[in-house]
């Protein structure tokens, strides 16, 4: 069986972001920039069956800026096998909607026919959490989303979902999309052999045109605001002043 | 020509940092300084786990055949993190000075390689040896001879040490297997990586200390505002960062220029330990100052860091003898601009 798992290239997690002066959007000029910290765990997991026998090839697909080859170059440091970079945009900040990258990847599915795909359940920037289930609808597979549990029984995957207040667990007939959650489990670092293996395996780079999927975009940003700045706190004297603060909070 | 880190090499270095950022914390620090231990091996095991061990030794011997200037960030990232375990001394210098001297299949190098030991090296450029004691064997020098031997058979002397971290020791007897003799030019080239490398990491120390003490700046109120906006502060804090990226370029070319082994490359090198030590004295003690009367105190992590500056300065060549080995380029050769990339014998 063939793993496809997509990946984004997003701004790294540990970075401050800063919203630009008019509104539009998040600065990205000169910001440090990784792999999507929930498409890491889906590529872990996709390597993981991999290496458990239950897959032949992860192949790691990402669609946005020239620049997410080093996204892909990091994946398959991971241990992924192969790598396709779509080209559907040449600035940093034009951000490809979900449903342009559902239909993108529908086609790169088409071509590569992989039996499972597993995606982060979303990206860090944008929050949408649409791709998976988009894809699944497009391709009419079964969709198994918030995933903390991945097992292959035959032709059927065991998925163990994060749900609100526990865990649900299901069974999805292949092939099938799986997005990955937090807990699912936890990305290994790429040792130095594999990133000098990475250089030396195939990437492909195609073109949302190859695709005869339209970018443009839907949605339009009406505003981006930072959130509001944390007051700072008030010291207090005793557990008294504690409690009393605490009731007059309303808190207790 | 291209001077830039190559893709691979910036990869490797946002590992090892991403790595280090999980598990080298302050807080981790604490930990191992309250558990009276130098070494983690849990987080040991994830150094080994990225196969870092034979990153400087050839591939015909068993490792990645990767160059000084491949493992320079990485060595970098450790003294950002004032790494505990002895990846800068095992991996970037006694390992590729062991596999000069024995064959692809002595049982010593393939065991290092496989990070189930470390090697320690008592060079005669430093007056004791560090990690020894948790070494599986260490690497003596006897005039121009390399001798091996294990730690129980060395007889160790405990002797302090400033940084908790580093075990310092003196050999009671530093015979054993003889490896090689007239291995002067291994041992020259093991002084070069150790001193290079000591220099990378004060680089990285020394950015930490800037960053520590800015991190502190924003946050420490005076008078209603952060103190990081007052001059006095906001200016020596430029100064230090001036300082390292003076530092920085300097370090990077001897790290391109390590493997020439001539007069232009050691005085590189030199002028590289002796920047890096500048720049990270004078950061650990900008940032004591930063944070005020506190700041000398084992409350603050600044302490982590200065014990390391303290400790690596002397290492591998003090000031002087670093001043020496420029002086014998610069005394003995042209200068001047169309010489910076000139090679001499």
């Amino acid at each position: 069986m063939k793993v496809l798992v997509p990946v984004k290239r997003v701004i790294d997690y540990n970075v401050k972001v800063r919203v630009k002066a008019d509104g539009s959007g998040v600065d990205l000029a000169n910001v440090k920039m990784s792999m999507n910290p929930f498409d890491e765990i889906a590529v872990e997991e996709a390597i993981r069956l991999r290496e458990a026998g239950k897959a032949e090839e992860v192949v790691v697909v990402s669609i946005g800026v020239k620049q997410a080859q080093e996204t892909l170059r990091t994946a398959l440091a991971m241990g992924a096998d192969r790598a396709i970079l779509v080209v559907a945009a040449e600035d940093v900040h034009q951000d490809i909607e979900p449903l342009a990258v559902a239909k993108i990847l529908k086609g790169v599915i088409d071509e590569e026919q992989p039996g499972l795909v597993i995606a982060g359940k979303q990206a860090i920037d944008n929050d949408m959490n649409a791709t998976g289930q988009m894809l699944a609808a497009l391709l009419g597979w079964s969709q198994a989303a918030f995933a903390s549990k991945v097992e292959i029984d035959g032709d059927h995957a065991v998925v163990t979902r994060e749900v609100d207040g526990g865990l649900q667990t299901i069974k999805v007939k292949m092939p099938a999309i799986v997005t990955a959650d937090l807990r699912l489990n936890e990305p290994r670092y790429a040792s130095l052999p594999n990133i000098m293996k990475a250089k030396k395996k195939p990437l492909d780079e195609k073109t949302a045109d190859d695709y005869g999927v339209d970018v443009s975009l839907r949605l339009e940003i009406v505003k981006t605001a930072e959130p509001p700045v944390r007051q700072a706190g008030v010291k207090v004297a005793d557990v008294d002043e504690l409690v009393a603060k605490l009731k007059e909070a309303g808190a207790i | 020509m291209d001077f830039r880190f190559t893709e691979e090499q910036d990869m490797m270095a946002d590992v090892v940092r991403g790595l280090l950022a999980d598990h080298c914390q302050p807080a981790d620090l604490r930990r191992l300084m309250a558990s009276n231990e130098a070494r983690d091996s849990a987080r040991w095991a994830h150094i080994v786990e990225l196969g870092l061990g034979g990153i400087l030794v050839p591939e015909d011997k068993g490792g990645l055949g990767l160059a000084p200037v491949d493992f320079v960030q990485l060595a970098e990232a450790a003294g950002y993190a004032a790494l505990p375990e002895p990846l800068v001394e095992n991996a970037g210098v006694a390992l590729p000075l062991l596999a000069a001297l024995v064959p692809a299949d002595h049982p010593v190098l393939t065991r290092a390689l496989a990070g189930e030991i470390t090697v320690a090296l008592a060079h005669p450029a430093n007056p004791m040896v560090a990690d020894a004691d948790s070494a599986g064997a260490i690497l003596t020098v006897a005039g121009d001879t390399v001798h091996l031997t294990t730690p129980e058979a060395a007889g160790l002397v405990h002797q302090p040490s400033s940084d908790p971290f580093r075990r310092l020791h003196t050999l009671a007897n530093v015979a054993g297997e003889t490896l090689a003799t007239g291995a002067q030019p291994a041992l020259d080239a093991a002084f070069d990586r150790g001193a290079l490398f000591a220099a990378a990491q004060m680089v990285g120390i020394a950015q930490r200390c800037v960053d520590l003490a800015v991190d502190y700046a924003k946050e420490r109120q005076q008078f209603g505002k952060p103190i990081g906006s007052y001059q006095a502060i906001k200016h020596h804090l430029a100064t230090c960062q001036v300082k390292i990226e003076f530092a920085r370029p300097v370090l990077y070319a001897a790290a391109a220029d390590l493997p020439n082994g001539d007069l232009h490359s050691r005085a590189r090198i030199s002028q590289a330990k002796l920047a890096a030590t500048e720049a990270a004295d004078l950061a650990t003690r900008t940032a004591i100052q930063v944070h005020g009367a506190m700041g000398y105190s084992w409350e603050v992590d600044v302490h982590f860091f200065l014990k390391r500056a303290v400790a690596l300065a002397s290492w591998w060549g003090d000031a002087a003898l670093h001043r020496d080995r420029v002086a014998a380029r610069v005394m003995t050769q042209p200068l001047g601009p169309e010489f910076t990339f000139a090679r001499e014998s």
